[in-house]
């Protein structure tokens, strides 16, 4: 079909459209109107719902900033000196959050932060010039189909994983240091406990991972069973002081900046730990 | 224009009313403020008050209009002190500038004068303050014995008193010795340059030892193996340098000076890579930026222009 | 009924008394005209309850204008007065828990259902020609919410606040070329000061909504002029048949057979 033919169609099939509704529609009030406020009512009773639940699971007198089950009423004052926080937006920001943790090469960053999101919103806003069909039967618009169900299930996984990142904050793993030592078994081992204490604050947790606890991002491997491949008190020091002396190619930073003796009790947690009883 | 006989009396059009008024306002006006304006008005309303009244009781009555002929300038019968024709233009129907344009490019036109009377002081108020008057002041950090050689002190600052809270900064502060006989300083920013999170020391903080100089407190650190990121894992080195993770540049310093043996700190600049460590150390210096604008590299030329800091 | 000339019976007088003062402002303004032309319009009659899903996104954001204007009355968006401002309201004020609970769950209510209705839009082809331009408001209107709550996320002035705005300051300003220009509009300076919750504040309260409420009377205005689809998998929708009926087998076009009427 040619364009102006195309033009004169679709003007046609308008006019036939408001042709039938206006011989066959039915008034929208009572009909469709009835319909649209049963769906406010649920929705102005979901978000009362969630603002009773919030406020009503949340312990104590409010006056500390515990969590209930719809997170906490408000954080610790803002502290712009502080060294101690991880900073999280939204949970409907979470896609765009998990974007920045997949650009992680320094020169991808620009792509992740405004890159992608700036492309997206211009595939959105030139939607309908770029589908240029009439046809509105979904059986007839795998195109739309399929880019409906990728971008359901990719803004899905996003924000899952946006949600259950974690990242590692020393003050919040010193704390984990007894529940460590009781896993592993070293409590006894003063040693091993001095280095669990350096390990939690010596940033070690930002790219690996321990029990549970740490940042996945980077991809350094898990150390939670380091001890079971008894490496050897002498090859941790050796190792953490360069690793990429012993591992050539290691994106590991130096840690010899900690002292000879600090690194012992780093080497000491590490052969300590066998994996979790 | 064809005359009534019944048609009232009506004055011509004339300014001496509005003269007056405008003399009573200014007279009002000037009650208020001052007796000298007060007196102005006066004048001015009595003034344009007797030119009005002697202009009604003249006594001309104004309900015929003698056709203008089109070719003579002006109405032979006509009284040049009467209104009308005093004020008509000169000619009517023969109009050099056709009235409607007239009238369409003057109320276009003040309304664009109006429109950017209104907005462009506006939005200069909206746009200009973030870029105009920045910059900081020194801030005393404390006296040069509160920091060890070659330890970091994780230093807490206000860097603007005046807004209190809202300003307070880190810095990561490290006594390096003498160059040239004078201390020399490495003075790192706790802003991680991928995206801003503030950045932790690896290693552990001698709390013990903690410091406070009013609002500024020095906590100096153990032994630390550098700075690592929580929010995305990026890490660097003991100068700064990014050894691994997202972060593009190294992290910002800054500028210092040491007055009557106090640490004062100053303005931040980026720095892309620092060789060598201490005081030995070239550090390659640039405009602040802003976390995740790359300094050096193809990518720099993302970010030509720095706005004014 | 001129031709009757018995006096009015009780119920016909409580009408007219009911009925003056609409009659009043009708012929004063015509508002009353536009209002029944507004309820009483035609849509067609197989329409789904996922087409809910656009004034359900309505009424979410007059909730959140209604409890935002609200709050407005007890916040106070100044640095060291914010975060005390909100204990106040959450703990002491009545019923503040109430309104600033319903303000920020109503906000990620307000985003899942934008996202909703554009799912649910372009699922049914309803951005196709005559409502391009429906869309195009819409997704600015989606921008504009999400705006909405990166501004609105600072307020509360806590840590999240504070440094989710610093991160997200920053993203902005890795944007090529004007990126820093915007960041540091944001922030009001080179870093966060003073006159950044301020700023925030204004853009949350006054700039963004301004945008949101003209944009929402154009999309509107357009759905009533251009008039609601049928879903797409309808057998009688609006539009698809002929207008003749000897051409499309006698089908009348639209309505299904009900009890009440039935198509002669």
């Amino acid at each position: 079909m040619a364009a102006s033919e195309r033009i004169v169609e679709r003007r046609r099939v308008f006019q036939q459209y408001k042709e039938d509704v206006r011989e066959r529609g039915k008034p929208f009030y009572p009909f469709a109107m009835l319909h649209d406020t049963i769906m406010s009512l649920v929705v102005v009773l979901v978000i009362t719902g969630l603002a009773i639940v919030w406020k009503y699971t949340t312990p104590g007198d409010h006056q500390t900033v515990e969590p209930g089950w719809l997170g906490r009423l408000y954080d610790e004052p803002a502290d712009p000196g502080t060294i101690n926080f991880v900073p999280r937006p939204d949970w409907y920001f979470y896609f765009l959050f998990y974007l920045l943790r997949i650009f992680k090469w320094p020169p991808t960053v620009v792509i992740g932060t405004v890159g992608l999101p700036t492309v997206l919103l211009i595939l959105l806003l030139a939607l309908p010039f770029i589908d240029l069909r009439s046809e509105r039967r979904l059986s007839r618009r795998p195109v739309a189909i399929v880019a409906a169900i990728l971008v359901v299930i990719s803004m899905g996984v996003l924000t899952y994983k946006g949600a259950t990142a974690k990242e590692a904050l020393g003050t919040e793993l010193l704390a984990l240091v007894p529940s460590w030592a009781q896993q592993q078994g070293f409590e006894n081992n003063e040693q091993a406990l001095a280095g669990a204490r350096l390990f939690a604050v010596a940033g070690c947790l930002n790219c690996h991972t321990y029990l549970g606890a740490g940042g996945t991002n980077l991809g350094a491997p898990d150390l939670s069973a380091e001890g079971a491949k008894n490496k050897g008190i002498k090859f941790q020091v050796d190792h953490l002081a360069c690793p990429a002396c012993v591992n050539p190619g290691s994106p590991m930073p130096s840690f010899s900046g900690l002292g000879k003796e600090r690194l012992q009790q780093l080497a000491a947690f590490l052969e300590a730990s066998k994996g979790p009883k | 224009m064809q005359p009534h006989d019944d048609h009232p009396h009506v004055p011509g059009p004339s300014l001496w009313p509005v003269g007056f008024a405008v003399g009573v306002v200014v007279l009002m006006i000037g009650l208020i403020v001052s007796w000298w304006i007060a007196g102005l008005g006066a004048i001015v309303a009595l003034v344009f008050g007797f030119l009005w009244v002697r202009d009604l009781t003249v006594g001309t009555p104004l309900t015929h209009t003698p056709e203008v002929p089109p070719e003579s300038p002006t109405g032979a019968a006509v009284p040049a002190n009467v209104g009308a024709a005093a004020m008509a233009p000169a000619s009517l129907s023969e109009e050099r500038y056709p009235r409607s344009k007239f009238l369409e490019a003057s109320t276009l036109g003040l309304g664009a004068v109006i429109g950017g009377i209104v907005t462009v002081p506006a939005l200069g108020f909206m746009v200009g303050p973030p870029f105009l008057k920045q910059g900081q002041k020194e801030r005393r950090l404390g006296p040069l014995s509160d920091f060890p050689e070659g330890r970091y002190v994780v230093a807490t600052y206000t860097a603007d008193p005046t807004q209190g809270v809202v300003s307070r900064r880190t810095a990561y502060v490290r006594a390096n010795g003498l160059l040239d006989g004078q201390p020399s300083f490495s003075i790192i920013s706790n802003h991680c340059a991928h995206l801003g999170c503030p950045v932790q020391p690896n290693g552990p903080l001698d709390q013990q030892n903690k410091k406070q100089h009013g609002e500024v407190t020095l906590i100096p650190t153990i032994s630390i193996a550098g700075f690592g990121c929580p929010c995305h894992g990026g890490q660097y080195d003991t100068e700064g340098n990014r050894t691994s993770g997202p972060p593009v540049r190294a992290l910002d310093r800054y500028s210092f000076a040491i007055r009557d043996g106090d640490l004062y700190i100053g303005t931040p600049f980026s720095v892309s890579h620092v060789e060598g460590t201490g005081k030995d150390a070239t550090i390659h210096k640039w405009t602040f930026a802003y976390p995740g604008e790359h300094v050096d590299g193809l990518e720099s030329w993302l970010y030509p222009i720095q706005p004014p800091h | 009924m001129t031709t009757t000339r018995r006096p009015p019976t009780r119920n016909e007088q409580l009408q007219q008394t009911i009925l003056y003062p609409v009659d009043w402002l009708e012929e004063r303004s015509g508002l009353v005209g536009g209002i029944r032309y507004f309820l009483f319009r035609k849509v067609p009659g197989d329409i789904n309850w996922f087409q809910t899903l656009g004034s359900a996104t309505l009424t979410a954001f007059i909730v959140q204008a209604l409890t935002g204007s609200i709050l407005a009355m007890y916040y106070k968006p100044d640095p060291n007065s914010a975060y005390p401002s909100i204990q106040h309201i959450t703990n002491d004020v009545f019923a503040g828990w109430l309104v600033r609970g319903m303000h920020r769950w109503g906000a990620s209510v307000f985003i899942i259902l934008m996202f909703l209705h554009m799912g649910r839009v372009f699922l049914f082809g309803a951005y196709k020609y005559p409502r391009e331009l429906n869309w195009i408001i819409g997704v600015l209107l989606l921008a504009m919410g999400l705006g909405e709550g990166f501004t609105g996320y600072l307020l509360p002035w806590d840590q999240t606040a504070y440094w989710a705005t610093v991160v997200g300051i920053n993203l902005n300003g890795t944007a090529p070329f004007l990126g820093p220009f915007i960041a540091q509009f944001l922030q009001g300076g080179t870093y966060i000061n003073a006159d950044t919750l301020p700023r925030f504040y204004a853009i949350h309260m006054l700039l963004i909504p301004g945008a949101i409420f003209a944009l929402i009377g154009l999309h509107l205005y357009l759905v009533i002029r251009l008039g609601v689809t049928s879903p797409p998998w309808s057998k009688e929708a609006a539009g698809t048949g002929t207008m003749i009926p000897s051409q499309n087998g006698g089908r009348r076009g639209l309505t299904r057979p009900s009890t009440r009427r039935r198509s002669p």
